[in-house]
């Protein structure tokens, strides 16, 4: 493992899981819980004559930023594309849990307990959701991660990264977006469908998975900030992945609440708004959404530098 | 065992077969009503008696189809679906907003869907909120104190399962002879993703429901509470199971119910054992340690 400092400028995109984990807390705070030493690997892998990790593919563990306690989750996209199974599942689903019984435990031992100093959730989502290998087993920790994410709700919130390279798919699109906050990369994606899945149903004129740009722009960090389905899209390093936790970490949990794209009746209306304008305008590709938003150019959205496009794009509004 | 009857298809006259005779008003639910009929016609969602008590029913209509979004038929539940879904539970919360917990209206899901809309308008707009919004909705619900019980009659479908099901405090299933498919693939397809032939997958899904298809796998791993050989049990099963909900829920066992309470299940039927090993080591280390995070004072 690299030295903390000479994790910060690396490549998000390219890094690990275990050198996110790291690199997004402050040096030498990171406890791993159910690491590889504990050696629980999938049984059901096992059994199918597959190679096992002695992590399972996903790393759990907490530390700090600052005075904020942040329990991390952190998915490996290298083994068997960072799917859930039951080990990996299970980890994922009482990091939540024990993120929530520890704020519960200090808000009761010490009144005076200020926001930055309550725990937060961090997940860096690098999944196409359920391992097929052990399917059944991966779908019911998926419904436990929800059932975790709502019991988080107005307490510990739930800051979700995604720019990882195999993006955010599957079942954990949906995790991903019932999250309290979302920080992307423009590298990052983030859907239900996997494009390939889509050109399947749906025919290759329709959606070509092998064109890479039109996935990007269909499920792209830039195409999801203009929809307002991430809250900040930052550059491909973990330092500036870290800064923005660090400042949503120190927000009351109150704010959280504005940051949501679902979980209330008022947010249901509004992503209703989109859905009729979905109806409407039959966009044939999501430039044609980025247009209705207010940009005269959206071929030029896709390749100018991040700091101009976030200085000058129109993120659409319902 | 013997092939009987299928209700893939009919949820629709699931409805008429669980609720109390004639009772089901179909798009109220409170002060709510869904009165426009091309909006998220793939959901039914409504209002209904069942022995007596008022429940919210919500179901999809297999023989519905969505003009708006072409991919959206057969059950298919879309992004004006997940959201109508949405809507009916936010309606039933608002409905009892003033009961105490014990009287809050069960919600039952009647439960035959193939998936969730995977098409391109689906992606641009964003099909993983839709979804992921109505599993917020029912897991407020539950952890407000409504029971939700998930009756199975047909496709529950991976992340279709999981919008509309895996949330709910029980889920029931009419067994393997009615043709009920719990799945998240065919066997046949994950052999063909994971390459791994189909014999010896069938012959290892018999000491190990991990991976196969259909709902006795899911009782073994405790992803379904209970299996339902008739299709007259369906009534009787869903009004047992809110008794035993609503019990569970008044002794403050909440942890018994939803999709924790079905992971200890799964560890008690001996089908998903790892999982409590893993969480308890968990806990041991966070304890550990857990000073070391928690304020200097």
């Amino acid at each position: 493992m690299p030295k903390w400092k000479d994790l910060q400028e690396q490549s998000f995109l390219e890094s690990d899981a275990r050198a996110r984990a790291i690199g997004l807390l402050d040096e030498g705070t990171f406890t791993e819980l159910a690491g590889p030493f504990d050696r629980f690997y999938s049984p059901h892998l096992e059994v199918l004559g597959e190679a096992v990790e002695f992590d399972d593919g996903l790393v759990a563990g907490v530390g700090k930023i600052g005075k904020t306690p942040v329990f991390v989750v952190s998915q490996e996209g290298r083994f068997i594309g960072g799917s859930i199974g039951e080990v990996g599942g299970a980890k994922m689903v009482n990091t939540i849990r024990l993120a929530i019984e520890f704020h519960d435990e200090l808000v009761t031992k010490y009144p005076d307990l200020s926001d930055e100093e309550k725990p937060v959730v961090v997940i860096s989502f690098e999944t196409g959701g359920v391992r097929l290998h052990e399917s059944n087993a991966g779908l019911l920790a998926h419904a436990e991660v929800m059932d975790q994410l709502q019991k988080a709700r107005h307490k510990v919130p739930v800051i979700a990264l995604i720019g990882s390279k195999v993006g955010c798919f599957g079942g954990m699109g949906f995790v991903a977006a019932a999250t309290d906050a979302i920080v992307m990369s423009e590298f990052g994606r983030l859907g239900l469908t996997g494009p390939e899945v889509i050109e399947q149903e749906m025919g290759k004129e329709e959606f070509d998975s092998s064109d890479r740009a039109l996935v990007f722009r269909t499920t792209g960090g830039r195409h999801k900030y203009i929809m307002g389905d991430c809250n900040a899209l930052v550059a491909n390093t973990i330092a500036a992945f870290r800064e923005a936790v660090a400042e949503l970490a120190a927000l009351p949990v109150a704010e959280f609440e504005k940051l949501r794209r679902i979980g209330s009746p008022e947010a249901v209306e509004r992503q209703l708004r989109g859905v009729a304008l979905a109806a409407e305008m039959q966009p044939k590709d999501a430039r044609d959404v980025w247009a209705k938003a207010g940009n005269p150019d959206p071929v030029a959205l896709t390749d100018m530098p991040l700091g101009e496009f976030l200085a000058g794009v129109k993120r659409l509004s319902v | 065992m013997e092939a009987t009857e299928t209700m893939m298809g009919r949820g629709r006259d699931a409805i008429d077969m669980i609720v109390d005779a004639g009772s089901f008003t179909e798009g109220t639910i409170g002060a709510s009503t869904f009165d426009d009929p091309e909006f998220g016609p793939g959901a039914v969602i409504g209002t209904a008696s069942l022995e007596g008590d008022t429940v919210t029913i919500i179901a999809s209509d297999a023989n519905a189809f969505n003009e708006k979004f072409p991919v959206v038929y057969a059950g298919i539940i879309g992004m004006e679906e997940g959201y109508k879904m949405a809507q009916a539970v936010y309606a039933s919360l608002a409905a009892d907003a003033d009961k105490p917990a014990e009287e809050k209206r069960p919600l039952v899901l009647i439960v035959d869907t193939p998936g969730n809309g995977p098409g391109k308008v689906e992606e641009i707009f964003g099909m993983n909120k839709a979804t992921g919004a109505y599993q917020l909705a029912l897991a407020e619900a539950r952890l407000a104190g409504h029971p939700i019980v998930a009756m199975v009659i047909g496709r529950a479908i991976s992340g279709a399962f999981l919008c509309h099901g895996l949330q709910a405090d029980h889920i029931v299933s009419l067994d393997a002879n009615f043709g009920t498919m719990i799945h998240v693939m065919p066997l046949t397809s994950v052999s063909r993703i994971i390459r791994k032939d189909l014999e010896t997958l069938q012959e290892l899904s018999k000491a190990n429901p991990v991976f196969a298809a259909g709902p006795r796998f899911f009782y073994a791993l405790g992803g379904v509470e209970e299996l339902v050989g008739e299709l007259d049990g369906m009534r009787p099963a869903i009004a047992r199971h809110i008794k035993t909900i609503r019990d569970a829920k008044a002794a403050g066992h909440q942890d018994e119910l939803g999709p924790w309470g079905r992971g200890e299940l799964g560890a008690e039927r001996q089908g998903r054992t790892v999982r409590p090993e893993v969480i308890k080591l968990m806990n041991q280390e966070f304890a550990a340690v857990a000073e070391k995070y928690a304020p200097s004072r």
